[in-house]
């Protein structure tokens, strides 16, 4: 195991990780640098830095894209980290946790959506991983891509295009007739159909989002409780809860511990569940075998 | 340059998303899920590899044992016709010595007994004529006259016989 590591390996281990940690600092410097100062308490969407016209609409490039870039330029360092050195003889600590990685997702989405979507794993793994990182962007100060609505509309809609290719596997006539399933029911089906990828939109968008409100509002509420508790002390101590709001330290940080960590990755694993479950059911797979055999049978006969 | 409004919809950014999801997800499969997936597929191969030569060494050795153990059969075989062929040539040998020397002693006792025969007539001879001379001396001394020897064989003949088989009769 204490095999020795060349001066070069190191030397691409050290500027991989400081790929993954270059864009967070990035990320923050930027923050710090467009944030105006304010001491108003404000909820608000994305801070927008540029706008570029566009035909259909104008396209602001807001904080969440932003960094949705960066998150996913420090992504591909962790995957060139985890998989730097890969042997299959010569075990690391990485290795192991790559391994674990890929092999969790494959096994979950092989239980989840069965062997005929075992090319998924990887997209599975790679919602999963851009959900709960844009959440966890909180927890170093930066506005998380996933409290915009339109990064987590564009996830659900690439989810509801792949549902729909899927329920076309069997031809635009099966697709058609699999919303008359009950026949009373076909408004319902189609609303469902559409409701599918603006609720997984709202879930995930409107848990981040909550999470940042309350923490605002709680932030707000312990600096003001601050001022009213030890304002009326007498001399320069009454005078420091306005500039030191003392009880922002430390409470904030247990519904942090929520909101940011255990809130961000769950819905990052709602996220991934949903898309697998919504994916693996849109696919008509009785029927698809069915269609197969036919077309199997066909060429026989004309062979 | 001021903020979003908290919902707000904006087609491009939802492009600007949807096509990041593509692009982490090419990353993820090519970075991550490739090189693993190879490494693992090399991992099997191998251990597949070694399982095979195990199998095969397995076979091999075992091949050889039962090779070995045929040969060792042999030889257990051999050596024990060649113990048998030895005893038998000693059995030979020794029955060959062993007549040989019977003959031998029977020779020698043979030869001893015809000497002691020899001996004895000898003897029996030398007696008889001593006795022969003794009495016929006897006689003349006696007699105060010469014993024909020839006269008086028959004479003698006959005592000598006497003390003869009184002889026999005393051995």
């Amino acid at each position: 195991m204490s095999k020795r590591r060349s001066a070069s390996f190191i030397l691409v281990d050290v500027l991989l990780i400081l790929m993954i940690l270059l864009p967070l600092f990035c990320g923050m410097v930027i923050k710090i640098l467009t944030t105006p100062p304010t001491d108003e308490i404000s909820i608000a969407g994305a801070q927008i830095y540029f706008i570029v016209p566009m035909p259909l609409q104008d396209m602001p490039i807001t904080e969440s894209q932003v960094n949705s870039w960066l998150v996913i330029l420090s992504l591909l360092g962790v995957c060139l980290y985890l998989t730097h050195g890969l042997s299959p003889t010569y075990e690391t600590r990485r290795q192991h946790f790559a391994e674990m990685i890929v092999e969790a997702t494959d096994n979950m989405v092989n239980s989840n959506m069965g062997a005929y979507f075992k090319a998924f794993s990887p997209f599975i793994c790679a919602i999963m991983a851009l959900s709960a990182f844009s959440s966890l962007l909180t927890l170093i100060g930066l506005y998380p891509p996933t409290s915009d609505l339109n990064v987590v509309g564009g996830w659900a809609l690439l989810v509801f295009f792949l549902i729909t290719y899927y329920k076309f596997k069997c031809g635009p006539i099966h697709y058609l007739k699999s919303f008359a399933e009950p026949p009373a029911l076909t408004p319902l089906n189609v609303i469902s159909e559409i409701a599918t990828p603006i609720s997984m939109a709202f879930r995930h968008y409107g848990n981040v989002l909550s999470g940042s409100v309350i923490s605002v509002l709680l932030a707000a509420a312990l600096g003001g409780l601050s001022v009213t508790l030890f304002g009326n002390l007498p001399g320069i101590l009454g005078k420091l809860p306005q500039v030191f709001p003392i009880l922002r330290v430390g409470i904030p940080a247990i519904l942090s511990l929520y909101f940011d960590i255990f809130s961000g990755c769950l819905q990052a694993f709602i996220f991934a569940m949903l898309t697998m479950l919504y994916v693996a059911g849109a696919f008509p797979a009785e029927d698809y075998a069915r269609k197969m055999e036919k077309i199997k049978n066909k060429n026989k006969k004309t062979n | 340059m001021g903020n979003l409004e908290v919902i707000s919809i904006n087609f491009w950014n939802i492009v600007i998303s949807l096509c990041n999801l593509l692009l982490i997800f090419l990353i993820v499969k090519k970075f991550l899920y490739a090189p693993v997936h190879k490494m693992l597929a090399e991992r099997k191969a191998k251990i597949d590899g070694d399982y095979t030569a195990a199998a095969k060494a397995k076979a091999d050795a075992e091949a050889q044992e039962a090779a070995y153990r045929q040969k060792l059969d042999g030889a257990k075989e051999e050596a024990d016709a060649l113990i048998k062929a030895a005893v038998a040539d000693a059995d030979r040998r020794s029955d060959e010595i062993l007549s040989e020397a019977k003959e031998k002693a029977d020779g020698i006792l043979r030869r001893a007994e015809t000497e002691a025969d020899l001996e004895m007539k000898k003897a029996e001879e030398g007696i008889k004529t001593e006795i022969v001379g003794v009495s016929a001396a006897l006689a003349e001394k006696l007699l105060g006259r010469e014993i024909h020897e020839a006269d008086h064989r028959v004479l003698i003949d006959d005592f000598l016989s006497e003390v003869g088989n009184s002889d026999d009769q005393r051995k």
